[in-house]
């Protein structure tokens, strides 16, 4: 009988988390449904593919021709100010993780408290008018700076957890075998939080991609949009094509899925990191 | 190869905890040098003086011809293996090995003939493709040594390397350790709190509590003769035995008064111990000092104590008997293995009276038998 009951316990379990998936990914079959539509097939049946036949591959063509353009500027956005955010992330984290010096207790809570402020909606304005005053606009350097910083606080928050978790041993080593604080954050710091990295990379590149108000605020040129800008513009003025739009969005999102299915081990080992003991 | 010289090391730690205090010492070029000591003693922080890896709050430390208090770790030319191995896990054995020579820009050619000879002397050859993870403490160990002889440093430095080893194998490694050094000739430091290591390995030990030095000498030498009580319970397994008691004067020889017995002390000892009569004092006798039979070193009139046996653990060829009298509930004498002996009979113990000892009062009691002036450091 007990057997019974934890199979039933099971099923309802696996139920449970059926339906949750197919929350999560039925917009997005949608999504790639009505990509291959015209208005009238979409009217008829929004709900599933008609015949192969009647597909309109020309729906991904004329997004491509119109998204490719943002894709390429979100690319640039969101690989510089990954990179140029972990570069000043990690020397941060590893002199907060391995060095004592006056002030840094209150530096660091001052840093992580910062991560408490309100986002968006408190700093757009004044972000704005910086951004106004270094003559930034319509540049995507604008994007890139913000972007690596925002994501700073988190990344030095993460990375100097993982940093601490490393023996201090073996800095202690390599600071007798010869390697200086470059020396040691190149030998050390770097290949062993690889996971750690590419997680607080992905999240990075998230964020960056899928920014919205800042960029639709700072970029005034449609040739210097990135994707969630130039989707906007995919929604016509008078009549919308829904198969274009929603041919746009599948290549917006394919970058990240496919980012994703290459780094989702890494990711996940990353999420877990310092979690229980190596 | 290297002499190094502490003069008055003290170290002090933010929050005022003294770790060191006046460690004053000469380490002999080619010698192996053992500091132990409980934990808390002060015998890391000194080790890690040496390698620049802790600030020297005064004094200074000389390695060879320098001065080396504001000089780097790295360049202070000394390697050291640290307890849990410091291996790089991303790195295969040849290149943890060759780590070091790599930052120093050494030629690839001369990398390899160095990590290959180090590999050889330590018979790792066969693992230096593979990473840390896939080798035994045995072998880690072995890969720790290597990667700090590569470097034909002017020192070594071991931070109790082989406390994370099994028994056995750390026996091994510590006649390997002794061995490698008889090659290299290379000066050393050690440190362990396990003074059976610290026995079997030094050329010298410094026996340190507190941050002060108690005694430094050959290992015999401490062995025979502490300096106080805290190195004479500390050095020796099983422990000394101490007794409370006092000296007393009979008929112009001086006795050791416990209550329950009474021995006599030899006549040199009573010459040089005849001003403390009448005093409180604490006899200490190692466990091998006892024996069941009164002839050879054991022979003697008034030598003799008499117990109550409380268990028996036999070795074989020796065995340790765990007796009490009716003021020390907790006293070992280590003798040769008897069967007809039991727990609960009363037993004659025969003391070798050449090896008592006569401390004052109190746990770090002056050792008032000790002949000579202390050892010199």
């Amino acid at each position: 009988m007990p057997l019974r009951v934890s199979k039933k316990k099971e099923a309802i379990k696996h139920a449970m988390l059926w339906f949750v998936l197919l929350l999560a990914f039925f917009p997005l079959l949608l999504m790639f449904v009505v990509s291959f539509k015209n208005n009238d097939q979409f009217m008829n049946n929004p709900w599933w593919f008609d015949a192969v036949s009647d597909w309109q591959w020309e729906n991904w063509a004329k997004a491509w021709g119109i998204v490719s353009n943002y894709i390429a500027n979100s690319v640039v956005v969101a690989v510089a100010a990954v990179t140029l955010c972990l570069v000043m992330a990690v020397p941060t984290a590893y002199v907060m993780a391995r060095y004592k010096f006056p002030g840094k207790g209150v530096l660091y809570y001052a840093l992580v408290g910062s991560m408490f402020l309100p986002g968006t909606a408190a700093t757009l304005v004044t972000m704005f008018m910086l951004i106004r005053s270094l003559g930034l606009v319509n540049n995507l350097l604008a994007l890139i700076l913000v972007g690596s910083v925002g994501g700073q606080i988190v990344s030095v928050f993460i990375l100097r957890q993982f940093i601490e978790d490393i023996p201090k041993e073996l800095f202690e080593s390599a600071r007798i075998d010869g390697a200086g604080h470059f020396g040691q954050i190149r030998n050390i710091v770097l290949p062993m939080s690889g996971s750690v990295l590419g997680t607080l990379a992905i999240m990075q590149f998230l964020g960056s991609w899928n920014s919205l108000m800042l960029p639709l605020l700072v970029l005034r040129d449609d040739e210097l949009w990135t994707i969630p800008v130039g989707l906007m513009a995919l929604d016509g003025e008078y009549v919308k094509q829904w198969g274009d739009m929603m041919a746009g969005f599948s290549i917006a999102a394919l970058p990240l899925v496919i980012l994703f299915f290459f780094t989702m081990r890494f990711f996940v080992k990353g999420l877990t990191a310092g979690a229980v003991k190596g | 190869m290297a002499e190094i010289f502490f003069d008055n090391i003290c170290k002090t730690f933010p929050g005022g905890v003294e770790a060191v205090k006046d460690f004053t010492l000469t380490i002999h070029d080619k010698e192996f040098m053992v500091f132990v000591g409980p934990s808390g003693c002060g015998k890391s922080t000194t080790l890690r003086m040496v390698a620049g890896l802790e600030e020297i709050t005064d004094g200074t430390i000389r390695i060879g011809d320098k001065i080396v208090n504001d000089v780097p770790p790295k360049d202070r030319d000394i390697a050291m293996v640290f307890q849990n191995y410091a291996l790089y896990p991303h790195m295969t054995v040849y290149q943890n090995m060759a780590f070091a020579l790599k930052l120093r820009k050494y030629p690839k050619q001369e990398r390899d003939k160095r990590v290959h000879d180090a590999a050889k002397i330590l018979g790792i050859e066969e693992l230096l493709e593979r990473r840390p993870k896939a080798l035994s403490g045995g072998q880690r160990q072995r890969v720790a040594v290597g990667r700090a002889i590569v470097r034909h440093p002017a020192a070594f430095l071991f931070d109790e390397p082989l406390s994370n080893l099994d028994a056995k194998l750390r026996v091994e490694m510590r006649a390997e350790l002794k061995r490698l050094h008889a090659t290299l000739e290379t000066t050393t430091i050690y440190v362990t709190h396990d003074q059976e290591e610290a026995m079997t390995l030094g050329n010298r030990i410094v026996v340190m509590k507190d941050g002060v030095i108690q005694q430094c000498g050959a290992p015999l030498e401490v062995y025979n003769s502490p300096t106080n009580r805290f190195v004479a319970g500390f050095v020796g397994t099983p422990p000394m035995n101490f007794f409370a008691g006092s000296l007393t004067g009979d008929d112009g020889d001086l006795w050791f008064d416990e209550g329950s017995f009474r021995i006599r002390l030899e006549k040199q000892q009573a010459d040089h111990l005849g001003s403390w009569t009448g005093r409180d004092m604490i006899c200490g006798v190692r466990p091998e000092a006892m024996g069941l039979v009164g002839d050879g070193r054991f022979a003697g009139r008034d030598n003799t104590i008499t117990v109550r046996v409380n268990v028996i653990e036999p070795f074989g060829e020796s065995m340790d008997i765990y007796v009490a009298t009716p003021k020390h509930p907790h006293i070992v004498a280590r003798t040769e293995a008897r069967s007809d002996i039991e727990p609960d009979q009363n037993l004659k113990l025969h003391l070798d009276m050449s090896r008592i000892h006569i401390f004052e009062p109190g746990d770090m009691g002056a050792n008032l038998s000790r002949k000579g002036e202390p050892a010199v450091v």
